[in-house]
């Protein structure tokens, strides 16, 4: 299962990232 | 009230529509049953097959956009921008369509990258990504840059219909297309092809939701550029005005 627990991990945890780092992003510009 | 995100109404709903649709494509997903031929390894269908799509959804809209901006007609700052947004979230979902793609392979294949048909286009295909966005970063005139982007990008669109069908044109490790496998013993169950569906709804969702987000962004710095710039021609006029007297 550790194989299955890393793809989900990897791609909610990407996935997060980018999109935390875009909304603070635009709250620096805003 | 002034504005201090790039959140709106529509994003805002955008956003929790997104959200509850990851959510239930991760539940859905890791609660599947095991199977005969891959084990538990087959709930990676929940989410590969849908990052796939989206980078090539991505790809299109980055091409579209720049085909929007080389026509004279239609010619506008903002298919730019829309390109370039969407050209980013591509690289990303490339990036963990092969990442998810190895981690998938590794238990399956018994190998986490072999130099196949569709492995090597799709690394073929973020390099390409990358290689736009780099472009995009060279210092130069917006519509240079523009135009040399746009090229770039149509480019890099050839590589997805092939890479689509790659597995049919060519000998590969990777398995046929999933939903193209239409014969009874072949086809998918229905909670997979379920868990499935709803994993292109919700990483479309998801890159809907970064895209709307990264334009706005998008336009935000360039409006920061354009005021210092403005405000540093100012500052060597006054400058050349003090030394002039």
């Amino acid at each position: 299962m550790g194989y299955v627990w890393a793809g989900y991990g990897i791609t909610l945890a990407t996935l997060a990232a980018y999109a935390v780092w875009l909304l603070r992003r635009s709250r620096r510009l805003g | 009230m002034k504005r201090t995100t790039t959140s709106s109404g529509l994003t805002m709903s955008l956003g929790i529509a997104a959200l509850v649709a990851l959510g239930a494509t991760v539940a859905l997903g890791l609660t599947l049953p095991k199977t005969v031929e891959q084990a538990e390894y087959s709930r990676l269908i929940a989410i590969h097959p849908g990052i796939a799509w989206t980078a090539y959804v991505a790809c299109t809209v980055t091409a579209l956009a720049s085909i929007a901006w080389l026509l004279p007609r239609t010619r506008a700052a903002k298919w730019d921008l829309l390109a370039g947004a969407s050209a980013e979230i591509g690289a990303l979902f490339t990036a963990l369509m092969l990442i998810t793609g190895s981690i998938w392979g590794r238990p399956t294949w018994g190998v986490y990258w072999v130099w196949d048909a569709r492995l090597t286009l799709s690394a073929l295909l973020l390099a390409l990504l990358l290689g736009y966005l780099a472009i995009r970063q060279v210092p130069a005139d917006p519509d240079v840059r523009a135009r040399r982007s746009a090229m770039a990008a149509l480019l890099a669109l050839v590589v997805v219909p092939v890479n689509h069908f790659a597995v049919e044109w060519w000998r590969t490790l990777h398995q046929g297309r999933s939903l193209a496998q239409l014969t009874p013993e072949d086809s998918l169950d229905g909670s997979f092809l379920g868990a499935m569906a709803l994993g292109f709804l919700a990483m479309t969702l998801v890159y809907a939701w970064l895209l709307v987000h990264r334009v706005r962004v998008a336009r935000l710095e360039e409006a920061r550029e354009e005021t210092a710039l403005a405000t540093a021609i100012e500052e060597r006029r006054a400058e050349a005005t003090t030394l002039a007297r």
